[in-house]
């Protein structure tokens, strides 16, 4: 009985590592190999000259509107809100040159990964057609109206495309840490470099619209989370739905802006208690927070999520059709992903944090 | 003191954000003797002025110390926290409140921190009970148990009703490492005894 307890545990461990390694390989792009992803390093120091590219296409002014001390208040100043609730810092794409937003595009897609920088631009291109069915009011949400040029109704409000701004906290640099913070409405980026390390938490994806047409295609910038999620729960046996889906409503973020080091008690079904097959489906699901950054991290960073996998713990609030608003949470050791509709399906938040290494915590205390 | 400063309206299109909700977003942390209630209320733009106007009882544009303070104490007044079926009391430790501005944005936070002394417990599991009965109409409720700071209190199990304004904490209260040791030095003091005797005895008996 013990031996056939082991193999089969053997078997699941190698079914769900299988699992892993594909879902990372088919996450990549289709032309390049294992060996062609860069090490941590080449990463970090492709990063740095990227972001040093961007401060040398800023003046003096640009540079101090960009740079802000590592250790500041800046770090935790962050918000899906849109400008004129929420005020950032930084530099914004709107006040940049042709050549400017050049290099800051260029630094987003090093500094993510191909799927991350897909999912940061369809946010903002999402946030774009927001503020076109507001401020031309064609299509917009019941009573909606705004003024054109992004500035909602009432003024002050201010969302779309050009309405995302940039900040370096610390100086550039493959030797000490620094962090890159981009958002605007809908999306905080806080990438926090340490040498070869590298963490995205906390950062908040979020979307709205959650689904709209771009050159005649249907865009879900949040799509896969919520795919692969609905697939999951619908994946669990009767006994395992019942202890993974809560018998409350849960209508926001627990832990979105604002909660930092905050732990609360996981809910929902341990990972342990799921065969591989669902481990696999609940790692890849959580791949499509912490697969944001640069490859060369992301896989360290699942190689710790599944380290932990056996204390990881899913947790559902809502229907379990997909095409319903429902409310998921993966919490484990290292990992808070949150994803919560705001009334309805068209208006997603998200958040992942690692409550060990926000900010990078871990590293600068090395 | 904070001014009441212009209104600030924004789209209704964004405002899919919460507008006409007020978020009440709790968390309980208990400790050994103590838990504590930290409570976030962010009232939607459409029941910001109400809210202001519930804070600024003098209508003097201004929301001091006094008013954020009485304002505070209602709130609690509206919470209910037992122990084990026991009503405790919670006192109020600080009261953040944000600039009446962001307020009215629907960004602005009124952040209540509390603690309540709970009775001795004793080791083994013990149930805490939180309701929050603060501006039942159009709110929207958050309940969540913290993971404890000290390892002599575990959470074992959480129940709420299904719009969160209650939450039932199961936890557990473990010996300290210290009555650990004692008792473990004390079982073996009377091991040691024990054997002591059965040899004086046979001893005895041999002599």
């Amino acid at each position: 009985m013990n031996r056939q307890r082991f193999l089969d545990a053997a078997i699941g461990t190698f079914v769900v590592l299988s699992v892993v390694a594909t879902t990372g390989l088919a996450q990549r792009p289709a032309t390049s190999s294992t060996a062609s992803h860069p090490s941590a390093a080449e990463a970090t120091a492709s990063i740095v000259a990227a972001a040093q590219a961007v401060l040398k296409t800023l003046d003096e002014a640009g540079r101090a509107k960009v740079q802000f001390p590592f250790e500041g208040p800046q770090k935790t100043k962050w918000s899906n809100l849109p400008s004129g609730i929420f005020k950032r810092e930084g530099v914004r794409l709107a006040d940049l040159t042709p050549a400017q937003r050049t290099a800051v595009d260029r630094l987003l897609s090093t500094a993510f990964s191909k799927d991350g920088y897909r999912k940061v631009t369809e946010i903002m291109r999402g946030d774009e057609v927001l503020r076109k069915a507001e401020g031309d009011g064609r299509g917009g949400p019941p009573g909606g109206g705004g003024r054109a040029g992004g500035r909602g109704s009432g003024g002050g409000v201010i969302f779309g495309g050009d309405e995302y701004y940039l900040a370096f906290l610390g100086t550039p640099s493959a030797a000490s840490p620094w962090m890159l913070q981009y958002g605007g409405h809908h999306l905080a980026i806080n990438l926090t470099m340490a040498g070869s390390e590298a963490t995205m938490a906390p950062s908040l994806p979020a979307a709205q619209p959650a689904t709209y047409t771009f050159e005649g295609r249907t865009v879900r910038p949040l799509g896969n989370e919520n795919d692969k999620a609905f697939a999951l729960i619908n994946a669990l046996n009767d006994q395992q739905r019942k202890q993974a889906v809560l018998d409350y409503r849960v209508s926001d973020l627990v832990l979105g802006p604002g909660q930092d080091g905050r732990t609360i008690q996981p809910e929902g079904i341990k990972a342990s208690a799921l065969p591989a097959a669902q481990q696999a489906m609940l790692l890849d699901l959580a791949r499509e927070w912490a697969g944001i950054q640069n490859e060369a991290f992301a896989e360290a960073r699942m190689a710790e999520i599944t380290a932990n996998l056996a204390e990881t713990y899913f947790a559902w609030s809502g229907p379990t059709t997909n095409g319903s608003a429902a409310y998921f949470r993966i919490q484990g050791p290292t990992l808070v992903i949150e994803y919560a509709p705001q009334r309805g399906v068209d208006h997603i938040h998200t958040i992942y944090r690692d409550p060990t290494n926000d900010y990078g915590a871990k590293f600068t205390k090395k | 003191m904070l001014a009441l400063t212009t209104v600030v309206g924004w789209g209704a299109g964004v405002s899919a954000h919460r507008t006409d909700e007020y978020l009440q977003a709790a968390r309980l942390g208990i400790e050994p003797g103590r838990a504590h209630v930290e409570l976030d209320l962010t009232p939607g733009t459409a029941l910001a002025e109400g809210v202001l106007a519930a804070v600024d009882s003098n209508r003097d544009g201004v929301l001091s110390a006094d008013e954020q303070s009485t304002f505070a104490t209602v709130v609690l007044s509206a919470l209910a926290l037992e122990a084990d079926g026991i009503r405790v009391t919670l006192r109020l430790d600080a009261a953040d409140f944000p600039e009446a501005a962001s307020v009215r944005r629907g960004e602005g936070a009124i952040r209540l921190r509390a603690t309540a002394i709970l009775p001795r417990l004793s080791v083994g599991l013990h149930q805490l009970v939180f309701r929050n009965m603060y501006h039942q109409d159009r709110s929207a409720y958050l309940a969540n148990a913290l993971v404890p700071e000290s390892d002599r209190v575990a959470v074992m199990a959480q129940r709420r009703d299904s719009d969160q304004r209650e939450l039932r904490i199961d936890f557990a209260v473990r010996e300290t490492a210290a009555t650990s040791r004692a008792a473990l030095l004390f079982g073996a003091g009377i091991a040691a005894a024990t054997v002591l005797l059965e040899l004086r005895r046979r001893t005895s008996r041999a002599v």
